[in-house]
């Protein structure tokens, strides 16, 4: 199977850190994902909101990588929504019952106007 | 920003190897032997839903590359999954093996000589990886990835557990003892894998770190559905089912 490497962006936009996600998320894709989230964090954000916009293929290792974000998103308090995901990642992210966690916006906005204004919860249950 | 183009791509490579979205779980049957307890009608829980402090355990064993490709021995670690396990513990899979939304019975030895009754569904399967994830009222909450991959000239084994104890019960259960049981139980059971491609003395390496140390006080309702709990109740209650057949449970 072909794979793409995960490349994890971040930028800055109404105090809100998007990680924006490229490529296969694995077991590969961990440091990439690790070193998003320490800059993504670094300067407290109101909260962080993950691309997966132009994300590919995610195993259940990806699955794992993401659940570990969501729970240093908890100890620090910090709020975590989605957006970009497919039906059928979305539907994985109902199967793995990582959605009763994190909110599961339709774009980009959404996400971070929603993130701003604390709206629907603030993702972490 | 464009729009995710190539995840229709991405979400067809892996369609097949994701399990089909279930409200709750349903065992399909059950072979004989087996305890269906705990199972029937009960909801996935991911390592969010748990009580206890949040962990990741990684077993990895390494064999030599020329021995077993990482496709033979996920292939044969799928289709003979329990007969790895250590002794006195058994998997009750499908005859066709662990293919995805697949539900087994797990019959856990427990000290004391009790037998714990639970199961797992399989979350993801591919070549190279399979997961279990966990129901309500398992010991833990999360699941478990078992991977096989090239690295050098070597056969990198690994399974890893992201978990959380499900209650407060199996939490203080996991503090006294359990942990190093569970360490035991996955160390044994790559020690049999190894074994089996002819690696009896492959050393399994063990690495523990806890990702969040809080415990989640508001789930300690999870007890409800404790398997350990309802297991030994079921025990209990042999004698009495002995003499009342027709109120025997799927077993």
């Amino acid at each position: 199977m072909t794979t793409r490497e995960a490349v994890a962006r971040v930028r800055r936009r109404e105090g809100v850190a998007v990680i924006e996600l490229i490529g296969d998320l694995n077991a590969a894709a961990e440091p990439a994902l690790d070193e998003a989230w320490t800059a993504a964090t670094s300067e407290r954000p109101e909260a962080v909101v993950l691309s997966f916009e132009n994300s590919g293929y995610i195993n259940s290792t990806g699955i794992a990588l993401v659940v570990g974000l969501l729970a240093s998103a908890r100890t620090h308090r910090i709020p975590i929504r989605a957006y970009g995901l497919s039906d059928h990642y979305r539907e994985i992210f109902e199967i793995t019952r990582l959605a009763d966690f994190m909110a599961i916006e339709d774009d980009e906005d959404s996400a971070v106007q929603r993130a701003v204004q604390g709206a629907g919860g603030d993702g972490n249950g | 920003m464009s729009s995710n183009d190539e995840q229709p791509a991405a979400a067809n490579r892996d369609a097949a190897n994701w399990a089909k979205l279930v409200s709750r779980l349903k065992v399909a049957q059950v072979p004989d032997g087996a305890v269906n307890l705990n199972v029937d009608g009960r909801q996935l829980t991911s390592p969010i839903q748990g009580f206890g402090k949040m962990w990741q355990k990684t077993y990895v064993v390494r064999l030599p590359g020329e021995r077993v490709t990482p496709t033979e021995l996920i292939a044969t670690w799928r289709r003979q999954f329990g007969e790895f396990w250590p002794k006195g513990n058994h998997f009750y899979a499908p005859l066709t093996g662990i293919e995805p939304g697949d539900v087994a019975l797990l019959n856990l030895r427990m000290p004391g000589g009790t037998t714990l009754s639970t199961g797992v569904m399989v979350l993801y399967a591919d070549e190279e990886s399979f997961t279990l994830m966990t129901p309500q009222g398992h010991m833990f909450a999360g699941w478990i990835t078992f991977s096989a991959a090239r690295q050098d000239d070597e056969t990198v084994v690994q399974s890893q557990v992201l978990m959380r104890a499900s209650d407060p019960i199996f939490e203080l259960a996991l503090t006294m003892g359990g942990h190093r049981q569970e360490d035991l139980f996955w160390s044994q059971t790559l020690g049999n894998v190894a074994a089996h491609f002819g690696h009896p003395d492959a050393v399994v390496e063990t690495k523990v770190v806890c990702v969040d140390k809080r415990r989640q006080w508001s789930r300690w309702r999870n007890v409800w559905h404790s398997s350990a709990i309802r297991s030994t109740i079921y025990m209990v209650e042999a004698p009495i089912r002995a003499i009342t057949p027709h109120k025997r449970p799927a077993a």
